[in-house]
């Protein structure tokens, strides 16, 4: 090796060992979401309008219960491009298994097995959840549609406490017997394989043991096979398949005796009925709407009509699981454990805050602005080849009943500040 | 015990040679070749039947008894062509699913047990070992890979459903969950949440296997081993290609012929002497 190749390889070691100490540097912070937020807006904004979602038992003990519950509503703008919600699954979005699923309810019927759903209707869900591993876990509700992809519902913090190895699961099965999902079956299973592996690798050692390549690739090339027959590769053999034969014979017929009652896997639909729908008699119309891009704001023109008879006050937008409140919305309809950083408290301003009037028709300008728009990446809608917004409109009667309304429009995007209507 | 001597006798090897040859034997044989046969297999058989091998909630009585084995026989085949037409070594097949099995294991338990948190028993990975031993076995008995591929690779298959169902039978045991009649594998996957896999993506019971008379295992069984019986052929083809070697070679004369086998006999020599005599090689 003469002294340019040493200089040359002494550079490239100094730039890997400059590499790798770089790596030090970096920000090593644990990454703690699920990338609910490069889901594409159109996906969280009209498809599945999340509300109302809470998460009880915001701290538990391992083996301890917590629910998630809430409503969503079919956005009646759904994407052209997004396959309807024919076959359905509500799943939950948590880093692995963190939690147990016990069960699954959505408007009271077990969602064990997947089903179809109507867009334009609401459901109400209930997810019961058993601590199983400690830590400080991101938790979501989420509608899996079929062909669609899963859309991620609103994401809160639940921390488990405890040690992991206290968890157990036991199941009473219809035969009597209690099982716990943690282990049953990994003795048995681990045994079978440990008995093959041996049986398996006795049958490849058994050849091994002698010289299994080039030497005799030479013999076959030169002499052909008829000295490399040995009779005792028959007899072994021929013992190691009646003894094949027989463990697999008595591994089945013992199994059918253990077990003697199953059934098959259970792939059939789960048929939900929606939520009634509730008489609204404030009736909504977006009739303009755009986004501002530097207000980091999206403005609505509005025509509502108060067809009912008590005053209405508009108090909540909520889109993609983000809430954009005013006044009257932190009032009525705050619910203090929603994480924080998913609510606008100041982020939603009308130009006229007075209650509409019943039997009114009036024009409203509405504005949601806040950071939000940023943070959670709902600003990418103006990157969309469909830039329309959909979400839910929620007011409020004097007697504090709510009304929801699914509003939905196109968005037109204002590059300016001070631009727009 | 065995005729090992007379075989070293017959390759007319001086003892360095055979020494030499034991060595490549094992340096070959476990760190190559076996390790090449997991990362190869074990990708080739995941992309194909990953999911019915993974979760328990997917063992159904018509896919996984057609899918695993139609996809398992494949390298088998191929690695029974290697092994014996080369050496007439009857354990190509077995060692081909040890070498799976080594992967899954690795998988099963740095993937799915320490990494995402599963247990063991939902994602236990099927055993075809025994279906392995048995198309082996036939091989060595037969010594033809026709009746191999028409009674061994029957065999393997159809043995497939009753050997794990000692592994997996428990999990066919009903259960009622909130006055829903599940299977235990069902709850299982029901259970541990898997946010990316939500249950319509099960390709299970689909298909109209059903209406034999509910005898749906029999009729998969049935076709799974005819399948694995085209399968086994067309692979064995396949090993056949890939462990042809050949040149061409121009001889002193000015001849070009096309020379097979250089594994064996390939007059490299020869082939020197040509290029030498400005010939091609």
């Amino acid at each position: 090796m003469n002294a340019k190749n040493l200089i040359n390889m002494g550079v490239i070691g100094f730039c890997g060992m400059a590499t790798l100490a770089f790596t030090l540097l970096l920000d090593t912070t644990p990454a703690a979401a699920h990338g609910e937020r490069s889901q594409e807006p159109f996906l969280r904004m009209r498809t599945v309008n999340w509300y109302d979602t809470q998460w009880i038992g915001k701290s538990t003990a391992v083996n301890e219960i917590a629910t998630l519950k809430g409503k969503w509503h079919l956005s009646e703008d759904w994407p052209r491009a997004v396959v309807k919600p024919v076959r359905t699954f509500l799943n939950v979005g948590s880093p692995s298994s963190v939690f147990v699923r016990l069960s699954s309810k959505v408007n009271g019927t077990p969602m064990f097995l997947s089903g179809p759903l109507e867009i334009g209707r609401d459901y109400e869900y209930e997810v019961t959840l058993k601590a199983r591993i400690p830590g400080h876990h991101h938790i979501h509700p989420m509608l899996a549609i079929k062909e669609a992809g899963p859309v991620a519902g609103p994401g809160g913090w639940m921390d488990i406490t405890g040690r992991r190895s206290d968890f157990t699961n036991p199941i009473k099965t219809l035969t009597g017997e209690t099982w716990d999902t943690e282990t049953k079956g990994v003795a048995t299973g681990i045994t079978w394989h440990l008995i093959w592996g041996a049986l398996a690798i006795f049958w490849v050692g058994f050849f091994a043991v002698r010289p299994m390549y080039l030497i005799r690739a030479r013999v076959l090339a030169s002499e052909g096979d008829e000295k490399l027959r040995d009779p005792i590769d028959t007899k072994v053999g021929s013992a190691l398949l009646v003894i094949t034969l027989a463990l697999v014979a008595i591994g089945y017929f013992t199994t059918e005796a253990q077990y003697p009652v199953t059934v098959p896997l259970q792939a059939g639909e789960t048929k939900i009925k929606p939520l009634p729908i509730k008489p609204n008699p404030f009736v909504v119309e977006v009739t303009h709407a755009e986004y501002d891009v530097p207000g980091r704001a999206l403005r609505m023109q509005l025509t509502v009509t108060n067809n009912g008879d008590q005053p209405v006050s508009i108090g909540e937008f909520t889109t993609a699981g983000i809430r954009f409140l005013n006044k009257t919305g932190n009032e009525r309809n705050l619910d203090t454990e929603y994480p924080p950083e998913l609510v606008a408290t100041a982020g939603l301003t009308l130009d006229s805050e007075a209650a509409i009037m019943p039997g009114a028709t009036q024009q409203i300008k509405l504005e949601s602005k806040d950071v939000l728009w940023e943070v959670q990446r709902l600003v990418d809608i103006l990157h969309d080849p469909d830039q329309r917004f959909a979400g839910l409109l929620m007011s409020f009667t004097d007697s504090g009943e709510r009304l929801i309304n699914s509003i939905s429009a196109p968005v037109l995007p204002v590059f300016t500040r001070g631009g727009g209507a | 015990m065995f005729r090992t001597d007379e075989i070293i006798k017959a390759a007319k090897l001086p003892p360095e040679g055979v020494a030499m040859s034991r060595h490549i034997d094992y340096i070959y044989f476990v760190p190559i070749l076996f390790v090449t046969i997991i990362g190869t297999f074990h990708m080739h058989f995941d992309l194909l039947a990953g999911d019915w091998d993974f979760w328990l909630d997917w063992k159904d009585r018509q896919w996984w008894v057609v899918v695993t084995p139609v996809t398992a026989i494949t390298f088998c085949a191929a690695l029974q062509y290697y092994n014996w037409v080369n050496y007439r070594q009857p354990f190509g097949a077995t060692l081909t699913i040890l070498a799976l099995l080594a992967g899954k294991w690795v998988t099963v338990i740095a993937a799915w047990w320490w990494w995402s948190n599963y247990p063991y028993n939902f994602v236990m990975p099927a055993t075809l070992l025994p279906s392995a031993l048995v198309l082996d076995i036939v091989l060595l008995l037969t010594r033809s890979w026709v009746i191999t591929a028409v009674v061994g690779a029957w065999l393997f298959a159809a043995l497939f459903y009753p050997t794990n169902w000692a592994l997996f039978g428990y999990s066919k045991t009903p259960i009622v969950v909130d006055g829903t009649l599940l299977s235990w594998a069902d709850y299982m996957g029901f259970v541990y949440v898997r946010t990316g896999t939500p249950e319509y993506i099960r390709l299970i019971e689909v298909g109209s296997l059903r209406t034999f008379g509910g005898h749906s295992t029999m009729i998969s069984a049935f076709f799974a081993s005819f399948a694995s019986s085209l399968m086994y052929i067309l692979w064995w083809q396949f090993g056949k290609f890939f462990c042809t070697a050949y040149f061409y070679l121009t001889d002193e004369r000015g001849r070009t012929q096309k020379v097979h086998d250089v594994f064996a006999y390939g007059d490299l020599a020869r082939a020197e002497r040509a290029k030498l005599a400005g010939g091609k090689a």
